[in-house]
């Protein structure tokens, strides 16, 4: 029997099954008749599935294929050493059908919970205190159930997922979990619900590694094993023990794990209800982890890939036409993009829908956002604009507010009166605008506003601060922060019967100028220049020092970039305003235009957390448990909270990436030289180590290029692919040994985790220990807690 | 169709081994094309007979023509790019662009003096030899714009980059027969090349560009035919000619500018497939599989390596003399030259000594305060280190607080190691002071800033001396200038003064960085400082010592001061980004031109802007070479068979990939660079582009009846070259006012006019 399994693919595939060939030399399809080759469909009832097993197998004693291909493959591969039958009739490993399919597991799989809860949950309301980032997290549900708006660099589920166990176990949002170590117990705070939710999903990853293992076909020796190692590991259970979002993002990125090698493991009998099932489900699954946060981004990569897979075998299968191709296609778009996207965005449709009220964010975001919020001081104002108006100036592409000025003066250059930027409207961002000052005899006087004068395109005109009666000014000064040439100061300037000079004169610019629509309007964009030095009014976001209050800096600039320049007059009261003047507000943003606003904006913070941690690490110090990060330590006793890991699991993890990559090196050179066959690489153990390894890949090498701050935390998902891939190669190695011997080892190494795991506890369950036991823990130089 | 790291040598044999059984191949013009109009010898002719690797392949055609009619072809290219490369190449008497920078720089090498720039030296020193050769002395500063000085030849200096420049064509052409293009298409390629406006106009000045893109060509070259050699005789000796001259091609197009490390990247990616592929050779014996690894090593690392190292030797041996550069390098680099006045400095170090501090970190600069301030954290005066030498550089080594009487007042006060001092910058009379605030970027560790005065300060002005050691004197406790390297640890926190690359953000005028390193570590360079000037009122100068620099230390400081310098060339966020900068995005789609000089109505003016066809087409190239692979790709899956022709695939996948990963290494990389981008940056990248070009164009005709094939190419052709004539005088300047070009404006955002 020939079925068109022919040259195998090479090994450095093997990491995917190719399930059948690539092309090259192989039996084409007949020139001559161009029909399709005759095939039956396997029996798909038929015993334990095999993952090796092509789609559909092609019958080739009624196959009409060119003899002259007969002998040319046959002869590719007997010379191949230690190959004696040809390729296409090598069995798969036969450990396989030593798996029986996936009966009832119900009892490992409620043990293995109850385990997990009794070791993930132990005294979960210790300490009773803020604990590392429950700063934010904590903060952020509060919000939630107060409604007030924020932003945050992450997507909201997990957040509005805590919100909700602390709204249905009766918080009441005013606590404010401002810093490490506030306690909750006097504040009565339901942080034990709270934690509870985090809690519970970490426990379950447990059971959920164990099914896993099993989607994989390993032993139930190696299943238990690992998800015991799992169970067992420090720091994914101290990260499941707070209000943090690792917990929730490491469990759907589990759940994606389970249903896509669920999908995998029947992929040849598609359209099935269980075919289904598990793509819709990995679909959903995926868009559930990246709506926590967008690391989960990876784990849709990793579907992705494995989907374009999926697609070229299926495409090289010369049975399938057409049209089932693009079943296929379509079926996985829908799952896999449609249904994660929908998710992703009915997140943010909530998170919005939850934050009517302005808050902390309000500032960060657009005046059209700002607008629908309840509370915005952003009204609408008359549209002309007119000499003797009372307005707020706001600046376009910053967020940094109205421009203002206070009676503090500049401790540097001419030492005027301060000009800022403030988000927030209030007296001191009231300027009026008056016309520009009259020079004769070298006398200069004022013109007096008697009646209502829209101002246009080219008028030169003064800004007088409302409350200090200083005016906008500007001169030969370099501004106090950003010292470079080309830049001027902006002052407030001016003394009691002083008229003031041309230096306060600016002319305005309209931003679109166009000649029929001349006069500037309230939200219309446009310049102020300076009218003695050319320079534009300027603003970035540049914070002044603590004598400027940490507003943002306002100065004038010759070659400013031109959306720094812009302004928009958002408030507008004149006492001449004709009657007839109609009112304007900023366009309300739809729901899509909310949604890339914030991410636009979460992006910009995302990659502006740039400063330096005590704790941070980066990505090269995480696999070999270099660093740790201190979560709490007690202010009166020797409790502390570290998140480490298990030494001994992450080391087989480490472990098993080292082999798992020497291996696949070693079988390539191996193969290039003929001495394997790609069958004998492609063993069952080895693909399902190539998937997960790409896993681990893809969470983990992609923080290599981020510049931003890094922790030890956001290797665990990476963790989890590493620890599923430890424990498919133990049984690789063992499998041939018997269920006997390999019972014996898994315990083994389950004791031993287990004890570890045990040494390290005080440090995951905040408990006291004595000095020399904390000591004793400190196995590398760079652990660097404190041992009291 | 075939993936790299899959070898089927076996099969394929096999396989064209059953081609001549099938017919299968009548749509492959190489299968059976004896066409002398579209092949250019007998051999190549003939080679289907042989099969690659044969005694008489297409792969061991000889390098040159052999008969009038073979000589003709290139002949003309050449002749005609020097025309367009040479056409009045000194109408414009002034000084052009960059000619600003690079003819200075040529002016360095004549007068010896020291200077730096970003790029490394050899393309600079070709244009200093150019100047040696035109009578120039150096003198003449190179003011941009300014009238060139009837005794300076920069025309013989221009001839030298239009040469190179020139070069590339005939280049191009033999390139395009080594990758076994038709006659037809090869001479489209080089027509290209040739008739580009842009790669004429930068060909024409005295820049590096033209170096720059002759070494890449000639880099692609030699790859090329070595590749044929390796097919059809390894460790021939034209094998071994021609893979040593591509490593040194690929050492010159680096030691011209950074940007020639794509093309070795280029080269490593074929290397490492190539090695891949004879790994599965099984009939090869182990020793000779070791030899081509030995062979690639030498020729293809070591050389390179060799040949840029070569250039700054030779750059540090010309420069002998104290110039602008100086302080980007160590002390002891810059006692070595001659002309500064290191010979005045005092020997040891005393109280009341004035001295500059220099970091002994690569590329560390000279500890530096100015009267501006942080705008963060203590809000103090500024600390960092610049390369500039100036009075603020200018600190007074004074006793530790309260120790200031000790001095007898006629005797003098020598430095000791272990001494607790203060350190008071001379301009604005304030201590060096740490304490326990971050630092602006580095906010891990404590900020230093300068504070007080002579009266007012603490103890966190104090810092302590730690000798390290001396060059001539391991175990002197005395500080001596230039030698002796030392650490400053902060006396009250133990932190350790350090500078490194970081730059500050425009507030800080990007200069370094520097910071109080906490648990720092002492061995490392960027703790260590020397005494660079030293002045001292009662201390004799010490005279001129036997200083010399370790030629490795030099090589090392000068390549990271120019990393730093490089990635310090970032654009303003704050300004409106200037006319001649242009963004990625926008070269592959030629969406801007470049003015390269004043735009004055009766100036004589250039304007750098591509041949639309030659930039369009490439690009869109690409897309249609994307989608021929995509669809090969899938007829292989669906078993079709495309490749029975012998070497097709191998040729076909060689080429694509050359043409393809070469132009991607090219243009990539400058989306992900901080620092400004121009439209040249483009150029190498557009060569990649045009082999992809000729390549598909060549490809796409195979498949046609020859006569419409060789059609089509001329059609190209001339369209190129009917473009090059619309625009030629944007290359070759015009005097006339820029409105009378308003027509030639295609695209809204060309700067011509306006």
């Amino acid at each position: 029997m020939l079925s068109t399994e022919m040259p195998p693919p090479p090994a450095t595939t093997a990491a995917f099954n190719s399930q059948t060939a690539n092309a090259v030399g192989s039996p084409a399809r007949s020139r001559k008749s161009n029909k399709p080759l005759k095939v039956t469909r396997q029996d798909a009832s038929s015993g334990p599935e095999d993952e090796t097993a092509p789609l559909l197998r092609v019958d080739a004693a009624t196959d009409s294929l060119p003899p002259a291909f007969v002998p040319l493959e046959s002869n590719a591969y007997s010379t191949v050493k230690g190959l004696s039958k040809p390729i296409a009739e090598a069995q798969p490993p036969s450990y396989l059908s030593e798996v029986g399919p996936a009966t009832s597991h119900a009892g490992i799989v409620i043990g293995l919970t109850v385990l997990a809860l009794v070791v993930r949950l132990f005294q979960i309301s210790n300490p009773s205190e803020v604990v590392f980032d429950e700063v934010h997290f904590g903060g952020f549900a509060a919000k939630y159930i107060n409604g007030t708006f924020f932003m945050d660099v992450h997507p909201p589920l997990g957040k509005m997922m805590i919100a909700a166990s602390g709204y249905f176990a009766g918080f009441d949002g005013t606590f404010d979990f401002k810093e490490i170590g506030k306690d909750y117990i006097a504040a009565r705070v339901p942080y034990i619900s709270m934690r509870l939710l985090p809690g519970i999903l970490g426990c379950l990853i447990v059971p959920m590694s164990y099914l896993t293992m099993r989607n994989l076909r390993a032993s139930t020796a190696s299943s238990v094993m690992t998800a015991l190692m799992i169970a067992f590991d420090n720091a994914l259970a101290a990260q499941s023990r707070l209000i943090l979002l690792d917990s929730i993002l490491v469990f759907f990125t589990a759940l994606s794990v389970q249903m896509w090698t669920r999908f995998q493991s029947v992929k040849n009998r598609p359209f099935t209800l269980r075919w289904w099932t598990s793509l819709a489900l990995s679909g959903a699954a995926i868009g559930l982890a990246a709506s926590v946060k967008w690391v989960g981004l990876f784990v849709i990569a990793w579907v992705g890939f494995s989907t374009v897979k999926y697609l070229w075998d299926l495409l090289g299968n010369t049975s399938v036409n057409a049209i089932t191709f693009f079943k296929h296609f379509a079926t996985l778009a829908l799952c896999l993009i449609v249904v994660p996207a929908a998710i992703y965005m009915a997140a943010f449709r909530v998170h919005f829908a939850m934050l009517p009220k302005i808050g902390s964010g309000t500032g960060f975001m657009s005046p059209e956002f700002q607008s629908t919020l309840k509370g915005s001081e952003i009204k609408e104002a008359y549209a002309e604009v007119g000499f003797g108006a009372r307005v707020m100036i706001r600046h376009e592409n910053t967020q940094g507010g109205y421009i203002h000025s206070h009676k503090h003066y500049y401790p540097t250059g001419s030492k005027q009166q301060q000009i800022t930027l403030y988000p927030y409207a209030d007296a001191n961002s009231l300027l009026r605008i008056l016309p520009a000052l009259e020079f004769e005899n070298e006398t200069s006087t004022s013109p007096p506003v008697t009646e209502f004068r829209q101002i246009k395109h080219g008028d030169i005109i003064r800004l007088e601060h409302d409350a200090t009666n200083m005016r906008l000014h500007s001169h030969d000064q370099r501004p106090p922060v950003t010292d470079v040439k080309g830049n001027f100061e902006v002052t407030g300037y001016g003394a009691p019967g002083f008229m003031g000079d041309s230096n306060d004169h600016w002319q305005v610019e309209l931003y679109d100028y166009k000649p029929e629509k001349p006069y500037l309007t309230a939200l219309q964009k446009f310049r102020l220049l300076h009218v003695n030095t050319g320079c534009a009014l300027f603003s970035h976001p540049v914070k002044l020092p603590e004598w400027g209050f940490g507003q943002q800096e306002v100065l004038c600039a010759s070659n400013g970039k031109k959306s720094l320049t812009t302004w928009r007059i958002d408030s507008n009261e004149n006492q001449f305003q004709p009657k007839t003047s109609v009112k304007v507000g900023y366009k309300r943003p739809s729901f899509l235009d909310k949604f890339i606003e914030s991410h636009r904006l979460m992006w910009r913070i995302n990659s502006g957390l740039d400063g330096t941690h005590p704790f941070q690490s980066r990505p090269q110090s995480w696999p070999v448990l270099a660093r740790t990060i201190s979560f709490w330590s007690s202010k009166t006793g020797p409790e502390k909270m570290h998140l480490i890991g298990n030494p001994i699991v992450w080391a087989a993890a480490l472990g098993a990436l080292a082999a798992y990559a020497a291996a696949e090196a070693v079988g390539a050179v191996l193969w290039k030289r003929r001495m394997v066959t790609a069958a004998g690489v492609l063993s069952g153990a080895t693909r399902s180590a190539g998937l997960l390894f790409i896993g681990w890949l893809l969470h983990y090498a992609p923080f290599f290029l981020m510049g931003r701050q890094l922790f030890l935390h956001h290797y665990l998902p990476s963790l989890y692919f590493s620890i599923l891939l430890a424990g498919v190669l133990f049984d690789g190695i063992t499998r041939r040994a018997g269920q006997p011997a390999q019972w014996t080892l898994a315990i083994v190494v389950v004791v031993i985790v287990a004890y570890v795991f045990t040494r390290f506890a005080p440090l995951t369950y905040a408990r006291p220990m004595s000095k020399d036991a904390c000591m004793s823990l400190k196995w590398r130089k760079s652990w660097d807690w404190e041992c009291k | 169709m075939e993936y790299p790291g899959q070898d089927t040598v076996g099969l394929r044999k096999r396989q064209q081994q059953l081609a001549k059984h099938n017919t299968a191949s009548i749509l492959d013009i190489n299968a059976g094309d004896t066409d002398p109009l579209l092949f250019h010898d007998e051999k190549h002719r003939t080679g289907l007979r042989g099969g690659p690797g044969g005694p008489s392949s297409r792969y061991n055609r000889g390098l040159l023509p052999r008969t009038k009619q073979e000589w003709a072809i290139p002949v003309i290219l050449t002749l005609l790019a020097l025309f367009t490369r040479l056409y009045k190449i000194s109408w414009a008497n002034f000084v052009v662009w960059d000619e600003a920078h690079f003819g200075k720089f040529a002016g360095h090498y004549l007068k010896r003096t020291f200077y730096f720039d970003v790029h490394p030296p050899l393309g600079k020193m070709i244009n200093g030899l150019a100047g040696f050769v035109g009578g120039f002395n150096g003198t003449f500063e190179f003011e941009s714009g300014t009238e060139y000085p009837p005794e300076l030849h920069y025309s013989v200096m221009r001839v030298f980059n239009a040469l190179f420049g020139a070069a590339m064509v005939p280049i191009a052409y033999f390139t395009g027969l080594e990758l076994h293009l038709s006659i037809p298409a090869a001479t489209l390629m080089a027509v290209m090349v040739l008739f580009d406006v842009a790669l004429t106009c930068i060909s024409r000045f005295i820049l590096l560009d033209s170096m720059l893109l002759f070494f890449t060509t000639t880099s692609v070259f030699c790859l090329c035919r070595f590749r044929n050699l390796q097919i059809a005789a390894p460790f021939s000796r034209d094998w071994w000619i021609w893979i040593f001259a591509t490593g040194i091609s690929l050492g010159a197009v680096a030691s011209v500018k950074w940007v020639g490390l794509f093309a070795i990247a280029l080269v490593g990616l074929h290397t490492v497939q190539e090695l891949w592929e004879m790994l599965g050779d099984l009939k090869m014996p182990p020793a000779q599989y070791a030899n081509h690894w030995m062979a690639r090593i030498a020729a293809l690392i070591v050389t390179p390596i060799a040949v840029y190292i070569m250039s700054f030797a030779i750059h540090f041996a010309i420069l002998n003399e104290s110039g602008p550069g100086d302080a980007q390098m160590s002390s002891l680099f810059q006692a070595g030259l001659q002309g500064n006045d290191f010979d005045r400095n005092p020997i040891e170090l005393a109280y009341g000594s004035r001295v500059s501090l220099k970091n002994n970190g690569h590329g560390g600069g000279l500890l530096h305060s100015h009267v501006q301030r942080y705008p963060t954290g203590s809000e103090q005066q500024q600390v960092t280190c610049y390369h500039h030498k100036d009075t603020n550089n200018i600190w007074t080594i004074t006793k530790a607080w309260g120790q200031e009487n000790v001095t007898d007042p006629g005797g003098v006060d020598f430095v000791k190691d272990g001494d607790v001092l203060r350190l008071v910058h001379t301009a604005t009379g304030r201590n060096l002071h740490s304490h326990p605030v971050k630092a602006p970027i580095t906010t891990s560790q404590n900020e230093v800033s300068c504070y007080g005065n002579a009266t007012v300060g603490d103890a966190n002005d104090l810092w302590k001396v730690e000798i390290v050691d001396d060059v001539f004197d391991k175990k002197t406790t005395r500080v001596k200038s230039l030698t002796t390297r030392f650490r400053l640890r902060h006396n009250l926190s133990g932190c350790l003064l350090r500078s490194h690359s970081v730059s500050l953000p425009q507030w800080g005028f990007k200069q370094a960085e520097v910071v109080c390193q906490k648990k720092g570590d002492p061995d490392s360079l960027n703790h260590m400082w020397n005494i660079e000037s030293h002045r001292h009122d009662k201390l004799p100068a010490g005279g001129k010592g036997a200083y010399r620099s370790k030629f490795s230390k030099d090589f090392l400081d000068l390549n990271v001061a120019m990393w730093t310098s490089n990635n310090a060339l970032t654009p303003d966020p704050d300004k409106e980004p200037d006319q001649l900068t242009s963004a990625p995005y926008q070269w592959p789609f030629l969406l801007v031109g470049l003015r390269m000089c004043g735009w004055g109505d009766s100036a004589i003016k250039y304007w750098l802007i591509g041949n639309p066809i030659v930039w369009w087409g490439s690009t869109a190239s690409i897309g249609v070479f994307l989608a021929i692979v995509g669809v090969y790709a899938i007829r292989s899956r669906r078993r079709y068979r495309d490749w029975d022709a012998p070497g097709a695939w191998e040729d076909f996948w060689f080429t694509g990939q050359l043409g393809f990963v070469g132009w991607l290494l090219h243009y990539a990389p400058f989306w992900i660079m901080g620092r400004v981008t121009y439209l040249h940056h483009y150029f190498p990248a557009l060569y990649f582009a045009i082999i992809i070009f000729a390549f598909v164009a060549d490809h796409i005709g195979s498949k046609l009846p020859r006569v419409i094939h060789v059609l089509l190419i001329t059609f190209l052709g001339l369209l190129v070259i009917a473009n090059f004539i619309y625009f030629k005088d944007f290359a070759w300047g015009f005097k006339t006012p820029a409105e009378g070009y308003r027509g030639r404006r295609w695209v809204q955002n060309w700067n011509i006019v306006d």
